[in-house]
């Protein structure tokens, strides 16, 4: 079922959908690292920033949780990555590529690119998921 | 304001005079320098009569106004002639710090004549130019060994040589030209043309500053330039993976070239991506002059000696595209191609259009000499590069090219050729912006006018109407693709490695600085298409057929599976729009009478126009 992105409850549903699928299980059973998505408001609005945490462990997700800001501030995840709500949700919608949208800034990444880079289905098979938890506007 | 007029040197190699000339500061404001300026010095002199390796075809080595300057990027020297390999215009750049040190004797280009009547190199210092004795190294010493050799000999480890082995001696069609042990003037075989003058090396020392018209207002914007270029995802990205990042992306998008452009999929891909390097053989990194990007690799290998490591094309050449997945045994014949003066990307190309052709059982092991050409033999790819330098073995029929190789074996269309020249290793189905620039580069099938699969993979420049458009687009590519092309010119004429992701503004900012001008974008993307149409125009003369803009059967099969499974690119519907955005003549593919005229190209009118009509 679609939710508000973002929301904890979208969060949630990403989780369950993650820890269920057995596509993402086998292409992602080597990945080891945690993000940490901060999702900014867009030019105008009010809203503050919002922060996900995802420990993301041999094809599963550990742990999923929104932090709040002086979380944000001391966690140290092995990877971050920054956008404004608009651009993460062009990604989640399939109108943005994710790796062309880190390589062009559009998504900032924080940590390591070799990491990134050495496992590119991995992330294709990630945002493949997030897309299908669907984003009520 | 400092003088920074073009000041070229002419060297005689028959007669052993020299002599220096200005370019005219009109002319160095519209074509800038690089094969830009290159195109316009050698336009009369290049003619369907001269051979390439006649001795009086000229070799120019040529700067950009921006070379050496310390600005984002900006070591490169561009290398003009005839191309020994397609008979056209050929060009070929190449960073390390020859290009600056050349600048540096107070010189900005360096043109070649005539035929030395033995084996020589060339040693400029300052102001002193010195023809001397290379007898000694002629058929005995590679690259890397020349380069010390002459180091030591002129005692100074500060200059800079540019060399040629076995290749360019014994004059293969694809032979390169080597600096800074494995920076490599690679493509349209140049390296032959500097064997048939006899000419082995050419070193270069200088103690000039390199004239900056406006140092004041320079310096802040060459700062504010590398630290936005140092901070750059893309430069990230080459930094800490090399130019081989990608691989694991573009198999994703089915950019990369697998068995010779005949498979979707390769399993291997992982095994020889820039990131296994990190993780496997990279020890450090290696940067051209003043570039922050430093993009080249240094890697150990099992014998424990650290050396140059392979970029993209060579991994990918002697990769996937002979379906090899062994860093190891990729970077050693990389290295033996630069040893011998030979581009990895032509020499891998022959090797593919071999191992297919066994495959398919068009070659057999009589033909092959009891070679195992089958996909992954390490060995065997490695026996073929040392056959096609030393023209053994099937290597003697590799060695004319993948052309000719071919159509010796009467499957014409199998080779993955433009014009003559190998195709590197974007694989057009995966990218259709790739096929539009293949089919009309100057020099035949080249990634760098323009690099065009950066776009495809995200690289907008949104300022310059450049795009970011589906990569299975036709012809609504086409302008962006043609303003692309024109947009790589200026930057390969300016001295700028086309890696360097620099806001457009602030590369008009700099170049005005450096050289006291008043380009703006669209002046600057004027000097482009100039520069564009100019070699055109050349390559018109020297007897290019429109028909030649295309590419082979192989190149435009669709594959079964993988990211580029299903599609082949438009290419005949995006090539007649193409012209007519160029405004080319669709009967002849000539650039118009009024484009040319548009474009102060009146002066080639009587050459293209009226002497043929």
């Amino acid at each position: 079922m679609a939710q508000p992105f973002p929301s904890e409850a979208w969060l949630n549903d990403f989780e369950t959908l993650l820890n269920s699928d057995e596509q993402y299980a086998e292409i992602a059973k080597n990945w080891e690292g945690d993000f940490m998505f901060a999702i900014e408001p867009d030019k105008g609005s009010q809203d503050e920033n919002m922060y996900y945490y995802m420990d993301l462990w041999h094809g599963k997700c550990r742990s999923a949780k929104t932090l709040t800001q002086e979380e944000a501030k001391h966690a140290k995840p092995a990877f971050i990555l920054r956008a404004t709500r608009s651009e993460f949700i062009n990604v989640l919608t399939g109108k943005l590529d994710p790796m062309q949208a880190m390589l062009t800034r559009r998504l900032r990444l924080e940590g390591s690119m070799t990491y990134v880079l050495r496992n590119v289905p991995t992330v294709f098979d990630f945002v493949r998921c997030a897309s299908s938890v669907g984003i009520v506007e | 304001m400092r003088d920074t007029s073009f000041r070229l040197l002419t060297v005689d190699l028959s007669s052993g005079e020299f002599s220096y000339s200005t370019i005219e500061a009109v002319d160095h404001m519209a074509y800038l320098g690089g094969s830009g300026l290159g195109a316009k010095i050698l336009f009369h002199e290049l003619t369907i009569e001269l051979p390439p390796l006649n001795p009086q075809a000229p070799l120019l080595l040529i700067t950009g106004p921006l070379t050496g300057t310390g600005g984002p990027a900006v070591g490169r020297l561009a290398i003009c002639g005839k191309s020994p390999a397609t008979g056209l215009w050929a060009e070929s750049n190449i960073g390390g710090f020859f290009g600056t040190e050349l600048r540096k004797t107070g010189i900005d280009g360096l043109k070649i004549v005539g035929k030395a009547s033995k084996p020589v190199y060339l040693s400029i210092c300052d102001d002193e130019v010195d023809i001397r004795p290379a007898g000694h190294l002629w058929g005995s010493k590679d690259t890397y060994e020349t380069q010390d050799a002459i180091r030591g000999e002129l005692g100074d480890t500060k200059t800079r040589v540019a060399c040629i082995g076995l290749a360019g001696e014994t004059k293969i069609r694809f032979a390169s030209i080597l600096c800074d042990h494995g920076r490599v003037a690679g493509r349209t075989g140049l390296g032959a043309v500097m064997g048939s003058k006899n000419l082995k090396a050419i070193a270069v020392r200088g103690t000039k500053p390199i004239p900056i018209a406006n140092e004041e207002r320079f310096g802040p914007l060459r700062r504010k330039a590398n630290i936005a270029l140092r901070n750059d995802m893309l430069t990230l990205a080459f930094r800490e993976v090399g130019t081989a990042s990608a691989t694991e992306y573009w198999e994703h998008l089915g950019m990369m070239p697998k068995k010779y452009f005949s498979a979707g999929v390769f399993e291997g891909a992982e095994k020889v991506s820039g990131s296994q390097m990190v993780d496997t053989i990279l020890t450090g990194y290696k940067a051209c002059h003043g570039c922050v990007i430093a993009c080249g690799r240094r890697v150990r290998l099992s014998d424990g000696v650290e050396r140059k490591g392979p970029e993209y094309e060579t991994i990918m050449g002697f990769g996937p595209n002979l379906g090899i997945d062994d860093l190891e045994a990729i970077t050693r014949m990389g290295e033996w191609c630069d040893r011998y003066g030979m581009d990895t990307i032509s020499v891998s190309n022959a090797i593919g259009l071999a191992f297919l052709l066994f495959e398919r059982e068009s070659l057999n092991d009589d033909d092959t000499g009891g070679l195992d050409l089958r996909w992954g033999n390490a060995e065997a790819a490695m026996q073929l590069v040392h056959e096609i330098a030393k023209r053994e073995g099937l290597g003697k029929q590799l060695a004319r090219g993948a052309k000719a190789f071919a159509s010796q074996h009467g499957v014409p269309e199998m080779a993955a050729q433009v014009k003559g020249l190998e195709v590197p290793y974007q694989d057009p189905r995966g990218s259709s912006g790739m096929a539009l620039v293949y089919a009309t580069s100057p020099r035949g099938a080249c990634h760098n006018q323009g690099d065009y699969y950066m776009v495809e993979t995200g690289m907008s420049i949104d300022e310059i109407g450049i795009d970011f458009l589906n990569r299975r687009a036709g012809v609504e590519k086409v302008a962006n693709v043609a303003r692309h092309q024109d947009w790589t010119t200026v930057r390969n004429s300016l001295g700028m490695c086309i890696f360097a992701n620099v806001e457009s503004k602030m590369v008009v900012a700099i170049l005005n600085e450096v050289m006291g001008w008043n380009h703006s974008i669209e002046s600057l993307m004027e000097t482009g298409e100039r520069a564009w149409n100019l070699k055109r125009a050349i390559n018109m003369r020297l007897g290019l057929n429109k028909d030649e803009d295309r590419l082979p059967k192989h190149l435009m099969k669709e594959l079964e599976d993988g990211g580029a499974a299903g599609y082949a690119p438009p290419l005949d519907e995006m090539l007649k729009a193409y012209y007519d955005f160029r405004d080319w003549d669709g009967e002849t593919g000539k650039p118009s009478k009024d484009r040319l005229k548009k474009l102060g190209l009146d002066w080639i009118l009587p050459e293209i126009w009226e002497a043929q009509a």
